[in-house]
C-alpha cells in the first residue's frame, strides 16, 4: 500500500491575515527592470517629485512648468523618481542540518521564507525562489499575488537531503557568482557553516541587502545530552567524540553564541539585518515583535 | 627502606598492565547525529572501555587508579623504614643507678640523662611495642614489667633511684635476659656509664644487647680513705685524696673533729695520683670528717668522709671461704660491717682487719682483733679438736647475748667437728658430740661453732641472721650505738621490736615497722647523714661512698658481658612499619579518583 505524504502549505490561512498590509521594507533602492512599486534613483514617471532642469526639445510638455514659464519666462520642466520592482530573493536552506528540531529548522525557514516572499509579491516585486544545498535549477522570478501559489508549491516541495549535497556557504558563493539581480536577499538559514560569514560579505559584496533569519531549535541553543557519544556530524563532516558533561556542554554553548555573534556582526556591517528565531516561537508573536520593531517590514 | 614482603611486588606489573589496557581498549560510544559538530570541543574523557584498542591518551583517571594500585601493593609489600630509637619490638630497659651515675658532666646528672633517654625511648615507641623497665641499683629489681602502656611506663620511671654506692648491673641484666630471652627480636638496652664490675656468667638468650654509653669525662677527686690508729704519739688521723681523671686536679681538703675544724689543706694532685696527709687528732673526739672541695670534680658523692673512733661503729672483716653465700649475706647484713673475702689467710696476719671469719678453713693464727671460727679448729682456737663427727644432736645451750633469739633445736647438723672446750674458753652451746658454740675473751675475742653453716640447715633458719649479728656484737666489742657508719643502698637491721623513725638528707622522714626482732632499713641510698630513732634513742647513721670503681667514674666504650665485649652504640636503629601510611594514602587517591571522575560524568 503506497500511502502518499500530504505536504502542508507553509502558510495557513490565518497567516496571511497577518501579513495583510504589510511589505518589505529594505533600507536601499535598487534598479528594477520593470515598473513596479518601489522608488528608484533613477528619475521616471511617478507621481514623486524629484527636480527641476531646463527644457530641451523632445520633453514632454506636459511635464512643463507653466507657473515658472509664466513668472520668468524661462521653460523648465519637472523631473519625477522612477518606481520600479523590486528584486527579493528568498533563499531557504535546504541542508541536512535544517531537518533537526521539533516542528523541523526547515518547516520554520519555508514558513518564514513564503512569508516574506508573499510580502514581495504582494508590494509588486519580483520573487526570485531558491533552495541553498541542493543543486536544482531555481524558478523563474514570480511577480504579483497570482504567483504565491507557486512559490508555495515550490516550497512544499523542498527537502533536506540525506547527504549533504553543497554546503550553505558554497552555495552562498554560488548564488553570488550567479549575477543575479541585485536586490533583497532573504536569507533563512541556521547559519551552521564555519564559512558562512565569508560567503556572505561575498553576497553582500554583490549589491545586496541581506536580511538573515537564524533558525535554531532549542536542542541546538540549549542540548541536554550525557555520556560519552560519538557525534555524527549531519552537514557530512567529521565525526567528533566527546564525553558530554557539564565542561563540555558549556564549551559548545559558548561556542555556538561567539559563531553566532560573529554571523549578525557580520550581516549588520554589510548593511543587512538579523534576527534569530526558534522553530517552536509563534509566528505571528515573532512577526509583531521582531520583524515590525527591526523594520524588516512595516 | 626494604620490604617484609617483596614477593607483592611482582603483582605491581601485571596490575598495572591490566589498567593500561584497559584504557587502551576503544570506547564504544554512542552514536548521536547532530546538525554541526564543528561547535563540539573535541574533549573525550576515557571512562568505560569494552571493545577494540585504540592509542593511549592522557588521562587523570588513569594516572590517579595506576597511582592509588601502586600505593595499595606497595602497602601489602609490608615496607619497612630504618628508624633511630632505642626501642625495639620487645625491650628492656636496664637503668644504672649507681653511684658514678650521680657524675654531673652531663646536666644534670648521668642518670637524669639515662632517665631522659629512657622517656624520649618511651615516647618513640610504636603502637605494639613492649618495654620493660629495670633500676639497676645495689638490689636489682624490676620497676615495670613488659607493657606497652606509655603511662605505666613513665611513671615507673618516675620511681627510679640513684644509688650512692655499687651497683649490682650483673643482676640487673640477668634479670633483664629473663624477662626477655626466650622472645624473638628481644632488645636489651643497658644505660650506663660502665662503671661496674664485668658481668660474668650472664647469656642474652635470644635477645640483643645494645649499650648505650652515658657520660664523657673522668674528672673526680675523692677521698680515698679516712682512717684512725692509737700510736705511742697519740691518735693520728690519715687521710688519703686520690684523683681518678686523666687530668691534674686541685682542691681544698678540711678535716673536722666533732664538728670542728682541725685541719684545712689546699693540694693538687697529679692525674691518677694520690694526696696524703697524717695529723695528730684529738684522742677524746668520737667523729672524724672529711670534706673536699674542688670546682671541677664531678661527683659530689665521694667527696666527704666520716671516721667514728668508736671500735665497734665499724667493722672491717675478711671472711675465708671456698664460697658461702648465706654466710656472705649474713655479714653484709650488719651496716657496720665492710666485707672482704678470700680464699686464705694473707701472710701478714691481717692486722688490718677486725674480725676474720673461718669458714670451713682451718684457723690459723691472726692479728685481727677477733676471730670467728666454722668448722675447722686450729692451733689458735678456743677448743682443742678431737676427731670429725657426723650427725651430731643440738643438746643446750646456755643464756648469753650471744645465744639471744637463736635456736639450735631444729637445726640439723651433717657433718662437724668433735672438740674439748680449752680452759679460757665458754661453751655456750652443746650438741651429743661436745661442745658447739665456744666464745674465748683471752687473747684475742673468737667464737668457734663446730660446723661450717653450708653442712648444716642453719642458714635457712631464722637464727642463723640473728647468730651472726651477735657474733658481730661480740667481736666487734664494745662500741658507742648512738653512731653508725654504713654503704649507701645496702640494707641493714637494728635490733628493734618497735618501729623506728628514720629521717633522711633527702628524702623526707620513714616509718619503719619490725620483721620480727629487728627492724630492717633499706631507705639509707644516698650519701649523707640520717637520723634514726630506735625505742626513743637517737642514732646518726653516716652514710658514705668508698668505693674506688665507683669513684673511678671513666665511661667504658666496652663492656664484657659474659663472654662477649659489647660496643657501645649512638644509634641503634631499628625497622619502621610503613605499610599503614601507604595504604591510607591510597585511600585518599581513590577518593580523589572518584571525586573527579563524579566532576567530569
Amino acid at each position: 500500500v503506497l500511502v502518499a505524504e500530504v505536504a502542508t502549505p507553509p502558510l495557513e490561512p490565518r497567516d496571511f491575515r497577518v501579513l495583510e498590509g504589510l511589505r518589505l521594507m529594505p533600507r536601499k533602492s535598487f534598479g528594477g527592470r520593470v515598473r513596479g512599486e518601489r522608488l528608484t534613483k533613477k528619475k521616471g514617471i511617478s507621481i514623486e517629485f524629484a527636480d527641476y532642469r531646463e527644457y530641451t526639445d523632445g520633453d514632454d510638455l506636459r511635464h512643463l512648468d507653466w507657473n515658472v514659464l509664466a513668472r520668468l519666462g524661462v521653460p523648465v520642466t519637472k523631473t519625477y523618481r522612477d518606481e520600479e520592482d523590486l528584486a527579493v530573493h528568498v533563499l531557504i536552506d535546504t541542508s541536512p542540518s535544517m531537518s533537526f528540531g521539533e516542528p523541523s529548522k526547515l518547516d520554520c525557514a519555508k514558513k518564514y521564507a513564503c512569508a516574506l516572499g508573499f510580502l514581495g509579491l504582494a508590494g509588486g516585486d519580483a520573487v526570485y525562489p531558491r533552495a541553498l544545498g541542493v543543486r536544482e535549477r531555481p524558478l523563474p522570478s514570480l511577480r504579483g499575488r497570482s504567483t504565491f501559489p507557486r512559490l508555495s508549491h515550490w516550497a512544499e516541495k523542498l527537502e533536506s537531503p540525506e547527504e549533504n549535497g553543497t554546503t550553505l556557504s558554497a552555495s552562498l558563493r554560488q548564488f553570488a557568482g550567479a549575477s543575479a539581480r541585485a536586490g533583497l536577499v532573504v536569507i533563512a538559514s541556521d547559519g551552521l557553516d564555519p564559512e558562512i560569514t565569508t560567503a556572505l560579505r561575498i553576497v553582500a559584496g554583490r549589491g545586496h541587502e541581506i536580511m538573515f533569519l537564524q533558525i535554531l531549535s532549542q536542542v541546538e541553543l540549549d542540548p541536554d545530552l550525557e555520556g560519552d557519544l560519538r557525534l555524527i556530524d549531519g552537514e557530512g563532516g567529521s565525526p567528533a567524540e566527546i564525553t558530554a558533561n557539564g565542561a563540555v556542554l558549556r564549551e559548545y554553548v559558548e561556542r555556538l553564541e561567539s559563531h553566532n555573534a560573529a554571523l549578525r556582526d557580520t550581516v549588520m556591517r554589510v548593511g543587512g539585518r538579523y534576527a534569530l528565531v526558534r522553530p517552536d516561537d509563534p509566528f505571528e508573536k515573532f512577526l509583531s515583535h521582531s520583524l515590525k520593531r527591526q523594520r524588516w517590514i512595516g | 627502606m626494604i620490604f617484609q614482603n617483596a614477593a607483592q611486588l611482582l603483582w605491581l606489573l601485571p596490575l598495572l598492565g591490566i589498567i593500561v589496557i584497559l584504557y587502551l581498549l576503544k570506547m564504544k560510544r554512542r552514536e548521536l547525529r547532530v546538525p554541526a559538530t564543528f561547535l563540539w570541543p573535541a574533549r573525550t574523557e576515557e571512562i568505560r572501555a569494552n571493545s577494540l584498542f585504540q592509542r593511549l591518551r592522557f588521562s587523570w583517571l588513569m594516572i590517579l587508579q595506576l597511582l592509588a594500585l601502586t600505593l595499595i601493593i606497595f602497602a601489602l609489600a609490608r615496607p619497612q623504614t630504618v628508624q633511630k630509637g632505642l626501642a625495639g619490638k620487645v625491650t628492656v630497659l636496664v637503668l644504672d643507678a649507681s653511684a658514678s651515675m650521680g657524675a654531673t658532666d652531663i646536666k644534670p646528672n648521668r642518670f637524669e640523662e639515662a632517665k631522659h633517654m629512657a622517656e624520649a625511648t618511651v615516647a618513640s615507641a610504636q603502637t605494639g611495642d613492649r618495654i620493660a623497665i629495670v633500676e639497676a641499683g645495689p638490689v636489682p629489681r624490676v620497676l615495670c614489667a613488659l607493657s606497652n602502656d606509655p603511662d605505666r611506663l613513665r611513671r615507673s620511671l618516675d620511681q627510679l633511684e640513684l644509688y650512692d654506692s655499687e651497683s649490682d648491673v650483673g643482676g640487673a641484666m640477668r634479670l633483664a635476659a629473663s624477662l626477655v630471652g626466650s622472645e624473638q627480636s628481644a632488645r636489651i638496652v643497658l644505660l650506663s656509664d660502665g662503671v661496674f664490675e664485668p658481668i660474668a656468667n650472664f647469656a642474652p638468650g635470644r635477645a640483643s644487647v645494645l649499650y648505650q654509653t652515658v657520660g664523657k669525662s673522668d674528672r673526680n677527686l675523692a677521698i680515698d680513705a679516712l682512717g684512725t690508729s692509737d700510736s705511742p704519739k697519740g691518735r693520728q688521723l690519715f687521710c688519703d685524696v686520690r684523683n681518678f681523671g686523666g687530668e691534674a686536679m686541685t682542691g681544698t681538703i678540711t678535716v673536722f673533729a666533732d664538728g670542728k675544724a682541725i685541719d684545712s689543706n689546699s693540694l693538687a694532685v697529679e692525674a691518677h695520683g694520690h694526696w696524703g696527709k697524717t695529723i695528730a687528732a684529738p684522742s677524746d673526739a668520737k667523729v672524724f670528717e672529711a670534706k673536699l672541695e674542688c670546682k671541677d670534680d664531678l661527683l659530689p658523692a665521694d667527696n666527704r668522709a666520716v671516721a667514728l673512733t668508736s671500735p665497734g661503729a665499724s667493722l672491717h672483716v675478711l671472711l675465708v671461704t671456698h664460697g658461702d653465700l648465706f654466710l656472705e649475706r649474713a655479714l653484709a647484713l650488719d651496716p657496720r660491717v665492710t666485707l672482704d673475702r678470700t680464699d686464705s689467710v694473707p701472710a701478714d696476719g691481717a692486722p688490718t682487719y677486725d674480725v676474720v671469719v673461718f669458714d670451713g678453713i682451718q684457723q690459723v693464727p691472726v692479728k685481727s682483733r677477733s676471730v670467728l671460727t666454722f668448722g675447722a679448729a686450729g692451733s689458735s682456737s678456743p677448743v682443742t679438736l678431737v676427731g670429725p663427727t657426723t650427725g651430731p644432736v643440738f643438746r643446750s645451750s646456755e643464756k648469753d647475748a650471744l645465744m639471744n633469739g637463736v635456736d639450735l633445736q631444729p637445726v640439723y647438723i651433717g657433718n662437724g667437728e668433735q672438740v674439748k672446750a680449752k680452759p679460757t674458753s665458754v661453751v655456750l652451746a652443746e650438741s651429743s658430740a661436745g661442745p658447739t658454740v665456744v666464745e674465748s675473751l683471752a687473747d684475742q675475742r673468737q667464737i668457734y661453732v663446730s660446723f661450717e653453716p653450708m653442712k648444716s640447715d642453719f642458714p635457712l633458719q631464722v637464727g642463723f641472721p640473728i647468730f651472726i649479728a651477735n657474733a658481730l656484737d661480740f667481736l666487734g666489742g664494745e662500741g658507742d650505738s648512738s653512731r653508725l657508719a654504713v654503704k649507701p643502698g645496702n640494707p641493714f637491721s637494728v635490733a628493734s621490736s618497735l618501729p623506728v623513725t628514720l629521717v633522711t638528707p633527702t628524702d623526707g622522714t620513714f616509718q619503719i615497722q619490725p620483721t620480727g626482732p629487728s627492724v630492717i632499713v633499706r631507705q639509707v641510698r644516698r650519701a649523707g647523714d640520717y637520723k634514726l630513732t630506735v625505742n626513743g634513742q637517737d642514732r646518726t647513721i653516716y652514710a658514705m661512698l668508698r668505693s674506688d670503681m665507683e669513684s673511678d667514674i671513666a665511661p667504658k666504650a666496652t663492656l664484657s658481658l659474659g663472654s662477649v665485649a659489647v660496643q657501645s652504640t649512638k644509634a641503634p636503629a631499628r625497622f619502621g612499619d610503613f605499610w599503614r601510611p601507604a595504604l591510607l594514602l591510597s585511600l585518599l587517591v581513590l577518593s580523589f579518583e572518584w571525586w573527579l571522575f563524579a566532576k567530569r560524568s
